[in-house]
């Protein structure tokens, strides 16, 4: 495995104000990672470091071998950052088109690949339209296609899918998820479902430290089952508790409840006899998670 | 500092493409179009053709000599010695307003974090000051291109002396023209829309002599800080009596130095 980012002991402070404080991290090559964190956290002062727009007050940054902003790192390197916008006097093709030349593409290869882009977010209608004759989501998608020009190494996308309808929402995480073989993803949300879906890593930032580097999928929620319900039961947590191998039951959030398995081993027995009971009791429910959510896991 | 003279001239390219190509641009070309016929048809026709004439000729001679301007009246095509006097002065006040804008809306909207994930903040500086010099050159061509035309309406046998003068003044226009475009560089490191950027140049220099002659007041000498402002040279080289290097060196030194300043800022700047 490659390390493609290394985060050395990085702060950045505003005045008095310490934004990330000796934030250390590295990633390898491999599947999607979230960043993620609650708001004022520093996830965007944390992706505007990597992505050389602030420099860090201290520390080392490291991608793909190179500082952040090196030219090495252009066409290798791509992002959507958060609240930045298209130049309104040109054409959605003009802009994408600049950005792929100066990638190094010819005029033809360029144009050729803008389309390609605007294909994927599904703006092949629009190509020729000024970004003010667009709707928010579609700038969005707009700027989601800049970042995928050519074959970047490393994307990073920040709340790329904030301000889209689930449609498309649901679209640009088909992207990240078909492509994530061959780029490196690393995703800002605050959707913990859509990351959940998506990463396999976890960044976990909060008031400017990093909390938690975790693998999804580890062991950590091996030992727990967890069941959303259509609809509220009353007795649907003493039922779970008579299931022999389940020790705890606690509702985490309305009609959601985290089992604790005492015999991992017994696991496929426990999810039967969960079935089980539900069905006998005419319970409906909507989900049933093998582990803990992200959302879970977290807080 | 590696610069990659490709992405350069993309940057360049994407300059002159947006003064022909965008409604703003357009606007300012047709603004341009319509002030240059105004000069050429109403002053650089009929003011070459008074210079010319015998009956205003001791008129002319009294009112260039006060101006300290006789050697203009020498040239064979006096269209260029009213073109000279007319343009000096209004291609830097033109650059100030229509190179306000290099990057600063860009920085401000955000544009920039996509752009520089591509290109240097170097080549930016540099690739966008030096779009806005071709646009410059373009049309100051065109305006000595004109006067040419204009010339050769009236005396066909000026042709040839016409486009010699021509190209020598849009060289010489080029030159004078530089600085400016490195002053509104620099200032659009700090600030946020072009707006700004010209209010800033019109207090640097409304404000900037008042304050070099309170530094001579205060300190009884002469700093030769006037030297920091473009322009500086225009009434040297306006009479045209000598070809000093020197005047045309200090425009250069001083883009150079601007440019560089402008590097330095924008270097750390947050995006």
């Amino acid at each position: 495995m490659s390390l493609i980012i290394d985060v050395q002991q990085v702060t950045k402070q505003y005045g008095d104000k310490t934004v990330l404080n000796k934030v250390e991290f590295s990633l390898e090559k491999g599947a999607p990672v979230a960043l993620v964190g609650p708001n004022g956290a520093g996830k965007t002062t944390l992706f505007s470091l990597l992505c050389g727009y602030i420099q860090p007050s201290s520390g080392n940054i490291s991608i793909l071998g190179h500082v952040p902003g090196n030219s090495a790192l252009f066409g290798r390197l791509s992002a959507l950052p958060q609240d930045a916008q298209l130049d309104p006097r040109f054409t959605i093709a003009m802009q994408l088109n600049f950005y792929a030349r100066l990638q190094g593409m010819s005029n033809k290869f360029a144009k050729k690949d803008t389309a390609r882009v605007l294909d994927m977010v599904a703006l092949s209608d629009v190509v020729n339209s000024l970004p003010s004759e667009l709707s928010h989501g579609m700038r969005k998608r707009a700027t989601i296609a800049q970042a995928l020009l050519g074959s970047p190494e490393i994307v990073m996308l920040d709340e790329a899918t904030a301000g889209l309808d689930p449609a498309n929402a649901k679209e640009i995480r088909a992207i990240v998820s078909e492509h994530a073989s061959e780029v490196n993803f690393i995703l800002s949300s605050h959707d913990l479902s859509e990351l959940e879906r998506l990463c396999d890593q976890v960044l976990y930032l909060d008031n400017g430290q990093l909390k938690q580097h975790k693998t999804l999928g580890n062991n950590d929620s091996a030992g727990f089952l967890t069941l959303r319900m259509k609809q509220h039961y009353s007795e649907i947590m003493p039922a779970i508790l008579q299931i022999p191998g389940v020790s705890q039951v606690s509702m985490t959030q309305d009609k959601e409840y985290l089992l604790t398995i005492s015999n991992e081993q017994g696991k496929l027995a426990i999810e039967m006899d969960l079935l089980t009971v539900l069905a006998s009791n005419n319970w409906s429910y909507a989900q049933l998670i093998n582990g803990k959510t992200l959302e879970n896991q977290l807080f | 500092m590696k610069i990659s003279w490709s992405r350069i001239w993309c940057l360049v390219a994407f300059e002159v493409l947006r003064l022909f190509t965008t409604k703003r641009g357009l606007l300012a070309l047709s603004a341009f179009a319509t002030i240059w016929f105004i000069i050429l048809y109403y002053f650089v026709g009929s003011a070459s053709a008074m210079v010319i004439s015998p009956s205003f000729e001791s008129m002319a001679s009294q009112l260039f000599g006060a101006l300290g301007l006789t050697a203009l009246l020498d040239w064979p095509v006096a269209e260029y010695a009213i073109y000279w006097l007319v343009a000096l002065y209004f291609f830097p006040s033109f650059a100030l307003l229509v190179c306000s804008d290099q990057f600063c809306s860009d920085k401000h909207r955000g544009t920039l974090r996509f752009i520089t994930l591509r290109t240097t903040r170097a080549e930016l500086i540099l690739g966008r000051y030096l779009g806005q010099l071709l646009i410059i050159a373009i049309l100051i061509l065109l305006t000595s291109i004109a006067t040419a035309i204009l010339a050769s309406v009236r005396d066909v046998t000026l042709l040839s002396a016409s486009l010699q003068i021509g190209a020598k003044l849009s060289l010489e226009l080029l030159i004078v023209v530089m600085p400016f475009i490195a002053l509104m560089s620099l200032l659009n490191s700090f600030v946020n829309s072009a707006r700004l950027a010209i209010v800033a140049a019109t207090l640097f220099f409304a404000l900037g002599p008042l304050v070099l002659a309170f530094i001579q007041y205060q300190f009884g000498q002469v700093f030769y800080l006037n030297w920091l402002f473009p322009g500086e040279q225009i009434s040297s080289i306006l009479s045209q009596s000598s070809m000093a290097t020197s005047q045309y060196l200090l425009p250069l030194i001083q883009t150079a130095l601007l440019l560089i300043t402008s590097h330095l800022l924008m270097k750390r700047a947050s995006l």
